[in-house]
């Protein structure tokens, strides 16, 4: 046998017994595994002043600490916070957990959660501005709050009540949090409060909720593509209050004949419509090699502005006038209109993977009508639109 | 067994209370009335809103001639109670948590969990006499992404139409846009009322709406004059902000000419803010300074509600300058120089005024929304002389971005605030 057969068949052999004897660890996935917790050491983080270790005690003009030895859940006292944040940035404590160990959550984050009881002196409170704040090794932080649903009776009274804070409720994910090596807990307060806070620990807890990933967005990818599909994505048409913008028919797709006074003093001159169902349109893929087209029907060329509208980003807005070079006259009184994207001033800033609306603002009194509007695959010179040999 | 017999105190004392105030309840509906024009009805009689946004100051409020107050939150119970002292009503904010907020509506725990806290809080408020209307979140749309937030409000607005027939639901938004008014008109059918909070807006809000095709009435939420993020700024970013009397001036019309007119769609109004609070300057909106006394935007209010002005009026302050230049252009001063100030006011029928100045770093924040910001500490005012329309002082030593407050007032405290952001360098 060759040498290189040898150590071919050789590693097969070592990977096929290394496997059969491999546990199924999941390096960054969160395991279920409640038997995980038992093995968990640091299940403790606070039951008495004496056994585990805090910072951020020092009494300040925010923040008021004591731990009271009356009426305490467990232990020889409990922690008393009074915070008032009118002249801090931040009020909060933390907990060394473990005297600061790296503690690896993964093995417990899907079957654990944190547990603390808390009371008040006075009242009834469903809610506390406060915040659980996990913090890796690395200084990074992920945070969560009091969630109504793992809230003992769904109030926080005079009664020593229970509050859980899932592992997984946690945005470790968007932070980039090292579940694997976190440092310390810490709990931060907001605004203004009292609370008597005891017994916080690790128990077992079943998080059966899910994270969904919708974005809202429609992508488009290829041409043609027809925009304001559909009546109820338009806006500027209501017949109850003006006349001067209504539906039209004469074309294949959606359309609006326009008869103005634009001597009127607020005139009814200005239409929209989503390119999709009021969605994040992403174009960013074609916008390069893109051009809008509709049709007019007019005796004359009227006067029209384009604008393009995103939801988001620093330039929000592009527009352009329409000139003669925009327009070619297909048969008598029949014209279409191309606008590359590209000719827009200002496209490269634009968000063009969250586009918004189209609208028209017209500046003409003749009647006349517009609509099909699509977008199309445009490859020429964006200054002469009509050029293109493509169109 | 002590224990027993308190538990049973209570338990009568709750059912006794429930039943009072059960019988208090007002019902309150949105209707047309025989022009087809939208109408609020509370026991059955017509009810214009004439409101503000307030947390304080309900006697001056009341005796103004409001008769509602807007609040953001159930977080204290007892603006209800004060409100239904005062007989006025109240629409009540249920707070939706806003992405801006770190809320993430794609997490379905932290959905569920809101949506049951604020159940709870419907539950605990539905039957309060002084409940107008209820305010499901507040511009949960600004700077917002995922469009399932509109699922909490219809969740919410579902869940009052089943245990609270007598109030009707509004959602209330930060201006509008035709995708906003799509997606509510949409995904929340359960909402009777928009709630629009426009200030610079608020010019076409009410064409808009028509235009957007919501087809409901509305209620101008919040209103007053053009916002901080609406201000021309200075080279260094300050805000501008006009003098009261300019402001004044800017609500009388709105109100007057947009607001009151809309006959048709507009159930009424809340100005904001009865009230202070630190946004981009201490004045900005609100209607009180810091100290608690209230600024002549309160008599702008009284006009337009009950149709008079006050017996007693608060001087008003029309034009401020720096060095004789006006409030809206940049002043850059050298530090630790003479400096002239002045100011022209109307004294109305105030046989006296006093005047008042104040110094202030510059608050710059990047905060939006009415979210909280800080105020600033006041600094030491170098003044060298001071007349009824003018003040000299030395400007500071430090370089950096400052504003000046002058304060016109009269003997009861009634006043007029303008002020100049100015640069050292």
């Amino acid at each position: 046998m060759k040498l290189t057969a040898q150590i071919a068949l050789g590693t097969l052999v070592c990977f096929t017994m290394s496997c059969g004897s491999m546990q199924d660890v999941r390096l960054y996935g969160p395991s279920k595994s409640t038997s995980a917790l038992e093995k968990f050491p640091y299940k403790i983080l606070f039951t008495s002043s004496e056994e585990n270790g805090l910072w951020g005690l020092k009494n300040n003009a925010c923040k008021e600490i004591s731990f009271e030895t009356t009426n305490s859940y467990i232990g020889k006292d409990h922690l008393h916070i009074k915070w008032n944040e009118s002249s801090c940035k931040y009020i909060g404590i933390g907990l060394k957990w473990g005297n600061y160990k790296g503690k690896n959550l993964w093995p417990i984050l899907a079957s654990a959660a944190i547990e603390l009881r808390v009371r008040i002196d006075s009242g009834e409170l469903s809610n506390v501005p406060m915040f659980f704040i996990l913090e890796d090794y690395g200084g990074n932080q992920c945070r969560t709050k009091i969630n109504y649903l793992d809230l003992e009776g769904g109030k926080i009274d005079t009664e020593w009540r229970r509050i859980r804070i899932p592992f997984q409720a946690f945005n470790y994910e968007n932070r980039g949090v090292n579940m694997g090596n976190i440092k310390e807990l810490r709990l931060e307060f907001q605004r203004k409060g009292d609370l008597h806070i005891d017994n916080i620990v690790i128990v077992p807890h079943t998080h059966n909720y899910a994270h969904t990933e919708e974005t809202f967005t429609k992508i488009f990818d290829t041409h043609p593509i027809q925009l304001g599909v559909g009546k109820e994505y338009w806006w500027g048409i209501n017949s109850k209050y003006s006349s001067d913008i209504q539906f039209g028919s004469s074309f294949k797709n959606e359309s609006v004949i326009l008869d103005l006074d634009t001597s009127k003093k607020k005139a009814w001159d200005t239409f929209g419509f989503s390119p999709y169902q009021w969605m994040r349109v992403d174009l960013s893929s074609i916008y390069t090699t893109s051009a809008l087209t509709f049709k007019v029907k007019a005796a004359e060329l009227p006067k029209i502005q384009a604008m393009l509208f995103a939801y988001s980003g620093k330039k929000r807005k592009l527009q352009k006038s329409l000139k003669e070079n925009h327009f070619i006259e297909r048969e008598s009184g029949v014209f279409e209109a191309y606008l590359p994207l590209k000719s827009l001033i200002g496209y490269e800033d634009f968000r063009w993977d969250v586009l918004k609306e189209i609208r028209f603002k017209i500046m003409s009194n003749e009647p006349f009508e517009m609509g099909d509007f699509q977008l199309i695959e445009f490859r020429g010179n964006p200054k002469k639109p009509t050029k293109w040999k493509g169109i | 067994m002590e224990r027993n017999i308190n538990l049973f105190a209570s338990l009568v004392f709750g059912m006794l209370y429930a039943l009072t105030s059960q019988s208090q309840v007002r019902k309150v509906e949105v209707t047309t009335n025989a022009a087809g024009h939208y109408e609020l009805h509370r026991n059955g009689v017509p009810y214009y809103i004439k409101g503000a946004g307030a947390k304080d100051h309900f006697d001056l409020l009341a005796k103004s001639g409001a008769n509602s107050i807007r609040i953001w939150s159930t977080n204290n119970g007892s603006f209800l109670d004060s409100a239904y002292q005062r007989d006025l009503t109240v629409t009540l904010g249920l707070y939706v948590r806003p992405e801006r907020g770190g809320m993430d509506y794609n997490d379905e725990y932290a959905v569920k969990g809101q949506i049951e806290q604020l159940k709870n809080e419907i539950l605990k408020y539905k039957d309060h006499p002084a409940l107008l209307v209820w305010g499901i979140g507040n511009e949960v749309d600004l700077r917002y992404s995922n469009f399932k937030v509109w699922e909490t409000i219809e969740t919410l607005a579902k869940f009052i139409k089943e245990v609270d027939p007598n109030h009707p639901t509004m959602t209330v938004i930060a201006g509008v846009d035709p995708a906003k008014a799509y997606h509510i008109k949409k995904h929340c059918p359960s909402i009777d009322i928009l709630g629009l909070n426009v200030y610079g807006s608020i010019e076409n809000a009410g064409a808009n709406l028509r235009k957007f095709n919501w087809d409901k009435p509305y209620i101008i939420s919040e209103w007053g004059v053009n916002g901080p993020f609406e201000a021309k700024t200075t080279s260094w970013k300050a805000k501008i902000e006009p003098p009261n009397g300019v402001k004044a001036d800017q609500r009388k019309r709105r109100y007057k000419e947009l607001i009151e007119k809309d006959k048709e769609r507009c159930l009424g109004s809340y100005c904001f803010l009865w009230g202070q609070k630190q946004e981009s300057t201490a004045t900005w909106h609100g209607m009180f300074l810091s100290n608690g006394k209230p600024t002549e935007a309160v008599d702008v209010m009284q006009y337009c509600w009950m149709g008079e002005w006050p017996k007693s009026r608060a001087p008003s302050i029309r034009n401020i300058s720096l060095e004789n230049i006006g409030w809206k252009k940049d002043h850059v001063l050298a530090p630790n120089t003479k400096v002239n100030l002045s100011i022209e006011y109307l004294k109305y029928n105030n046989k006296k005024v006093i005047l008042e100045f104040a110094l202030f770093p510059e608050a710059f924040s990047n905060k939006i929304g009415g979210d909280i910001q800080l105020s600033p500490d006041p600094l030491k005012l170098d003044i060298l002389t001071q007349s009824d329309t003018e003040l000299t002082f030395m400007s500071p030593k430090q370089k950096g971005a400052y504003r000046v407050f002058a304060y016109v007032r009269n003997e009861k405290g009634q006043c007029s605030v303008a002020n100049i952001p100015f640069m050292v360098e």
